[in-house]
């Protein structure tokens, strides 16, 4: 892995693109008044621009390439640093668990709509299935740990109700047994009593192996357990994304989505690759979902509907459909800029879908577009596209 | 007992199935020429209600009072405003992201709608209550043997199917209506042949958005109230309907919004709780999409649009 | 180049010094939906609390100045979890007049509970949220839907009104109401012929209508909000249905009798509280708001948001700026004036609504039952005018 050719220069800089990342990150959340929030996302776009000139960001990509164990060891200290300086903001570090676990949610859309090529505009109901599960079986007395597996078990299961039309259809099509399926879902909850109707369900908060995540931890929030939970459950899935993209399950799922008729030429069996991508993907969505229950401690109806499901579709697709990495900034923008503009009060909504529209306008694909596939390690850089 | 309002259901059953089907047709139109869904549909509707809301009231105070006179001038108003604002939304925000994936401009489209919605809310006067639409349209009732059928919902089941033919034969029989088909059958080779596409897509979308504000003003004149967030569910059953029915034909919009209807209906007289209407009919949908997976009228090349 | 980047890194550390600068202002906050498909009565009601703020900063035998930190939680309970975080975790703001929304506040009292916040619930009417717990911080000066109903059914009762249908929304407001009301009405012998449960989003009403039709009630009860009780009362029209229209609170609107123009004719509700009208603040209070020229109306919980508000300013005039002393004196609030009568909290930190009023509409505007004609028998109710 050692390669020569990596200058000091090159490390210094990517090391600093990325803390001066992880700074207007923090400063983002953190910002309260209009003023600093301003302020912040000046330097933000200040430093981009200035990176930008100097293919700081490029650096970065070869360092990640050519020192993975370095780069993500890296990460891990940032990611810690974070935390600590963030231990007794609990606002901030429930939208960092808030936004983790949308992400992680949004890995499964990608194995399902970027990799495979299905469209799942249910995945707040998957979402809800999973949350919904773990709120039975917690309030049942079910491990927690157990019962958010169970969840994600749950999700993969009613999915299947749902392959056969899945399977027969595509595009459009697909995408409308989907859309049926998240509008009758919301309905469903709001009618069965038995699911705590329109007014929701309460959960228990959660208890890993004598660990209380209602209590305090490390002198800090009791939100650190939720955020250090879902980054270790979102790695997790990360890590399975990015190996299936790359192993020949991803070649397989590229291929049933380009070209349906050539692949089964080939003799890919096309149905048994969706149904995997979609069982695939509700699972995490389900696990995801579980968490976001309990860290919520209570849900309803009105937080798995069809906007929600957009809402999740909305940020696969600004990140750049079939790019996990592009995700965690939609993700961060989709779900902390409606959050940061409630200053505007009734305005914000309204604001929000005209700076969507802005960079879309000005990056069509999404922020970072899915890179083309690497066969040899000297093609192009992995993870953000020209 | 159901029997004694059979009538009532039935008019009401073909109003529904009216409305949605002329939002259907527009979802079919835009697929046909670019291959896309447009989320905004169901708001560009309620738009297009509000806007004549917007020329009634101005008429009125103007003092204006000969109702027909009134309509007209309402639904023209609404027609071309909404016309223009759907070729403006082609123009910026569709047109430039051709070159990416199609579902980049259904998440730019939603915003689009989100937009108009938050907009209608925010900058009509007290816009986020429901608004009441003047009655234009005379109450008065035929009764034909034992069926009681109101004037209005008459004029509303004939003008709007009037409009839908009135488009179909566009499409068919004008140098407009094959410009149109040609790119739905393949832009690449329409483009050699000298069709000006943006032009031609601009043309596309401003007609189905105004027939999307005719669906408004019929909703309107129907419901007599117009609210903010009637497009929303509007917009999904039209999407519904469409792809129901087979993306890329008129016929298929018709046939799906009709069915539609007809399922709602059907589920409001089974169901003790009629908010299991919607449950029944989506429900069907995903079965038949499973029986017909490109819809009832199968989409064919030759016969996009 | 360096240099830029030392700039760049300067001008982020004055920045995080300059971000932590204090407004010497007490903040208290407002949480409501502003967006979506009720923002009317959550805009109405952040405007009365803020016209709260305004009348407390003018007064020159204040000690404090105050601010309102305005969030919204858009009727959505993970989202209105999310902001009850944000405020109180917030050690500057020191009381919350929150939510319109039942589905929301039933999730986020745990969170105010956790943090130790003094919050004032403003409109959401669900017994469940002072009633389905014990935590001190937790408070409501509207009553539930349970007084609200048994006060309309045996109101109607008495009028001699003997046939019920009932249309309610599917939400938690809906089915609620439907509860309260179809079990009050059973102990006061009304018959129920049927009950309909739709959508809130729901637009045409047409088929469950005629199926009301033929089962000819003399009265249609609708539990649910404005935007679908304007769709059903014009709906109700266009199908010759003569019944009494009969609502809840969550009617009692401008928008309603705007909406419905002169169908609103007739329609009865009831909301927990004298009417602001009657009262000598309540009449402060909408002149103040007319002064403000506010672009929209109180609506029907906007004098609740008001007199929360000022309940807070008061308990926090009277305590000093400390979250658990404000949650004492708040549970000990008792007889206390306000816009909407006396609040007075019981152990749950319910106010003990002492009065419903009725309300009719009458050429155009809610009218108070017992000033209306209809109850001197100059109109009826029943008849179509």
């Amino acid at each position: 892995m050692m390669h020569s050719n990596l200058k000091i220069s090159t490390i210094l800089t990517a090391v600093l693109t990325m803390g001066a990342m992880a700074v207007f990150f923090i400063s983002f959340l953190l910002a309260e008044t209009e003023i600093s929030l301003l302020i912040t996302v000046a330097l933000g776009i200040g430093f981009f621009i200035f990176a930008k000139n100097q293919s700081y960001f490029e650096n970065m990509i070869i360092f990640s390439n050519q020192r993975p164990v370095f780069f993500h060891g890296l990460i891990i200290i940032i990611i810690s640093l974070i935390l600590s300086i963030c231990k007794h903001e609990h606002f901030a570090l429930f939208m960092i668990a808030s936004v983790t676990l949308y992400a992680t949610a949004c890995f499964g859309l990608t194995l399902q709509l970027g990799y495979a090529g299905l469209t799942n505009f249910a995945g707040a109901a998957f979402l809800g299935i999973g949350g919904y599960t773990v709120a039975i079986l917690a309030n049942n007395n079910v491990p927690i740990i157990l019962s958010v597996l169970f969840g994600g078990i749950t999700a993969s299961l009613i999915g299947s109700l749902l392959i056969l039309p899945i399977l027969r259809t595509r595009g459009h099509y697909a995408a409308l047994v989907t859309i049926a399926f998240s509008l009758l879902f919301k309905t469903f909850l709001e009618l069965n009593e038995f699911l705590g109707g329109p007014q929701g369900i309460k959960i228990p908060p959660m208890n890993l192996f004598g660990w209380s995540f209602s209590e305090p931890v490390l002198g800090g929030s009791f939100y650190i357990s939720y955020v250090i939970l879902s980054l270790i459950v979102m790695g997790v899935v990360l890590g399975i994304t990015r190996l299936v993209e790359k192993s020949w399950l991803g070649l397989h799922f590229d291929s049933v989505r380009i070209d349906e008729v050539a692949s089964s030429c080939f003799g890919i069996n096309i149905a048994f690759w969706k149904i995997t991508a979609f069982t695939i993907g509700n699972f995490f969505i389900g696990i995801s979902g579980g968490i976001y229950a309990n860290m919520l401690g209570h849900i309803a109806p009105t937080n798995f509907t069809f906007g929600d499901s957009l809402i999740l579709i909305s940020i696969v697709i600004l990140g750049g459909i079939g790019n996990p990495i592009g995700v965690l900034p939609a993700a961060f923008l989709i779900l902390v800029l409606p959050e940061k503009l409630q200053f505007i009060q009734e305005y914000r909504l309204l604001l929000f879908s005209i700076l969507v529209i802005l960079v879309l306008i000005y990056r069509p694909d999404g922020l970072l577009n899915r890179p083309l596939r690497k066969f040899y390690k000297e093609w192009g850089p992995p993870f953000i596209g020209k | 007992m159901i029997l004694d309002f059979l009538d009532q259901y039935l008019v009401n059953g073909l109003v529904l199935g009216v409305i949605y089907a002329m939002v259907a047709v527009g979802f079919t139109l835009f697929f046909g020429v670019l291959n896309i869904i447009k989320f905004s549909h169901g708001d560009v509707l309620m738009a297009g209600g509000f806007a004549a809301l917007l020329a009634h009231q101005t008429l009125t105070s103007l003092g204006s009072e000969l109702t027909i006179f009134n309509l007209i001038v309402t639904i023209i108003f609404a027609v071309l405003s909404m016309g223009l604002l759907g070729a403006l939304a082609a123009r910026f925000l569709v047109l430039p992201l051709k070159a990416a994936p199609p579902l980049n401009t259904l998440l730019i489209t939603l915003m689009l709608g989100l937009a108009i919605r938050e907009a209608v809310r925010l900058f009509y006067p007290n816009g986020s209550n429901p608004k009441p639409f003047p009655r234009l349209l005379p109450d008065t009732s035929t009764t034909l043997q034992t069926f009681q059928i109101r004037t209005d919902s008459l004029i509303i089941i004939f003008g709007g199917l009037g409009a839908i033919l009135f488009l179909h034969l566009l499409i068919k029989n004008t140098r407009l209506g094959l410009a149109i088909r040609a790119i739905a059958q393949d832009s690449e080779t329409a483009r050699l042949m000298g069709i000006n596409f943006r032009k031609i897509v601009l043309g596309t979308f401003a007609l189905g958005s105004g027939l999307a504000a005719l669906a408004g003003v019929a909703n309107g004149l129907y419901y007599n109230e117009v609210n903010f967030s009637m497009g929303l569910f509007l917009g999904v059953v039209g999407f519904s309907s469409a792809v129901v029915g087979g993306l890329g034909s008129i016929l298929g919009a018709i046939i799906g919004g009709f069915l539609f209807a007809l399922l709602q209906t059907l589920g409001a007289i089974w169901f003790t709780v009629p908010a299991y209407k919607d449950v029944f009919a989506f429900i069907i949908i995903i079965v038949i999409m499973a029986c017909r997976p490109t819809g009832l009228l199968s989409e064919s090349s030759s016969d996009r649009v | 180049m360096n240099r830029t980047l030392l700039l760049l890194i300067v001008c982020c550390t004055c920045h995080f010094g300059c971000s932590s600068e204090e407004n010497s202002s007490v903040k208290i906050g407002f949480i409501g939906p502003l967006t979506g498909g009720v923002s009317a009565n959550g805009i109405g009601g952040r405007n009365s609390a803020d016209l709260a703020i305004k009348l407390a900063n003018s007064d020159p035998t204040k000690k404090n100045q105050y601010e309102l930190v305005v969030l919204d939680d858009e009727c959505k309970p993970n989202i209105g979890i999310q902001v009850a975080t944000k405020v109180a975790a917030n050690p500057n703001i020191l009381g919350v007049v929150a939510h319109y929304c039942s589905a929301v506040a039933v999730g986020t009292v745990d969170v105010f509970h956790k943090f130790g916040m003094p919050m004032i619930v403003w409109g959401a009417v669900l017994p469940k949220i002072t009633y389905g717990n014990s935590y001190p911080e937790v408070h409501r000066v509207n009553g539930t839907m349970i007084n609200q109903n048994d006060v309309a059914a045996k109101f109607m009762v008495d009028m001699g009104y003997k046939t019920w249908v009932i249309i309610h929304d599917t939400t938690d407001y809906g089915k609620g109401h439907n509860k309260y009301f179809s079990e009050s009405l059973e102990k006061y012998g009304g018959t129920i012929l049927g009950s309909f449960g739709v959508t809130a989003d729901q637009q045409d009403f047409n088929a469950e209508l005629t199926k009301i039709k033929s089962l000819n009630p003399e009265v249609i009860y609708f539990g649910g909000i404005t935007p679908i009780g304007v769709r059903i009362r014009t709906q109700m029209d266009r199908l010759n249905i003569s019944a009494v229209f009969q609502g809840t609170s969550g009617i009692i609107s401008d928008a309603y009798i705007e909406g419905t123009g002169p169908l609103a004719e007739r329609t009865l509700a009831f909301r927990e509280g004298d009417a602001a009208e009657r009262l000598p603040g309540g009449s402060v209070f909408l002149e103040e708001y007319k002064k403000q020229q506010y672009s929209s109306p109180p609506e029907a919980y906007g004098p609740f948001a008001f007199a929360a508000t000022n309940l807070l300013i008061a308990a926090i005039e009277n305590t000093g700026s400390n979250r658990e002393r404000i949650t004492k004196y708040l549970n000990q609030v008792r007889n206390y004036d306000s816009v909407i009568g006396k609040i007075t909290f019981d152990e749950y930190g319910q106010n003990m609504v002492p009065l419903i009023t009725k309300f009719v509409v009458q050429d155009g505007d809610w009218v108070i039952w017992e000033q209306s004609e209809y109850k001197s028998g100059e109109r009826n109710l029943s008849q179509k005018p």
